[in-house]
């Protein structure tokens, strides 16, 4: 799977916890779920298991620290489907 | 330094379901799990010890600069809940928050400071949204759902 299709997966999950859907226009590999999407931090672990859940993955702590944005949700996704 | 943290309860209720399969192992220690599972609001419990983590992680990252969701690593620890107030502390990677928080059907408070001292001292205003808030000077803000918390030093 490359980034690009891991992004197509992972754009509708985090739609979900957007209130400002046009702040979605711009989603790029810098987008930062709480800067610039305004997500609520308790909406973070929402997406940690959504993304476990589509991807088939378990995401560990130690990589749910890093993701706070697009492009590091996008590598901690391709490390865990490497390891599978 | 001082990091406070509101939660809207109507707010949460609708944007959480804190009883998701796999959320509070995410984000609370066992023992805060324990805690939430042998209070007698166990909603409220969820709301409380999230606040204090996330009034504690504001300290922490305006101190260092670093950013990271790691719930799991902010462990509230000492918590002493009466009808409507909580005081506590949170530790981070060997850093220590003082914490006191307030309750009650609409919202959760939390305020941290590094000092208890500080904390005594802190005077909090807890209002509807408005836009101009920065007028008066806060020393730190938090606004979710319909509520905004402004602290003063």
């Amino acid at each position: 799977m490359n980034r690009e299709e891991i992004i197509a997966r992972l754009k509708p999950i985090i739609k979900v916890y957007v209130d400002d859907k046009s702040s979605l226009d711009h989603l790029d590999e810098s987008t930062d779920f709480i800067k610039d999407l305004k997500i609520n931090s308790a909406n973070l672990v929402d997406i940690v298991l959504d993304v476990e859940e589509e991807f088939a993955i378990e995401i560990d702590n130690t990589a749910m620290e890093k993701m706070l944005s697009v492009g590091a949700s996008i590598a901690v996704i391709e490390q865990k489907l490497a390891d599978k | 330094m001082i990091g406070n943290d509101i939660v809207d309860l109507d707010r949460a209720a609708r944007d959480s379901n804190w009883q998701r399969k796999g959320y509070l192992n995410k984000l609370f220690t066992a023992s805060e799990q324990y805690l939430i599972a042998s209070a007698p609001d166990a909603s409220i419990m969820v709301w409380l010890l999230w606040s204090m983590k996330e009034s504690a992680y504001k300290i922490n990252s305006r101190k260092t600069g670093l950013r990271s969701f790691a719930p799991v690593k902010l462990i509230c620890d000492s918590i002493i809940i009466n009808e409507h107030n909580a005081t506590g502390s949170v530790s981070y990677e060997g850093e220590w928050y003082y914490t006191r928080s307030e309750f009650n059907d609409a919202y959760v408070h939390t305020i941290a400071s590094c000092e208890q001292e500080e904390l005594q001292a802190i005077k909090i205003q807890i209002t509807g949204f408005y836009s101009d808030y920065k007028s008066s000077m806060p020393q730190c803000v938090s606004h979710h759902g319909n509520y905004l918390a402004l602290t003063y030093l």
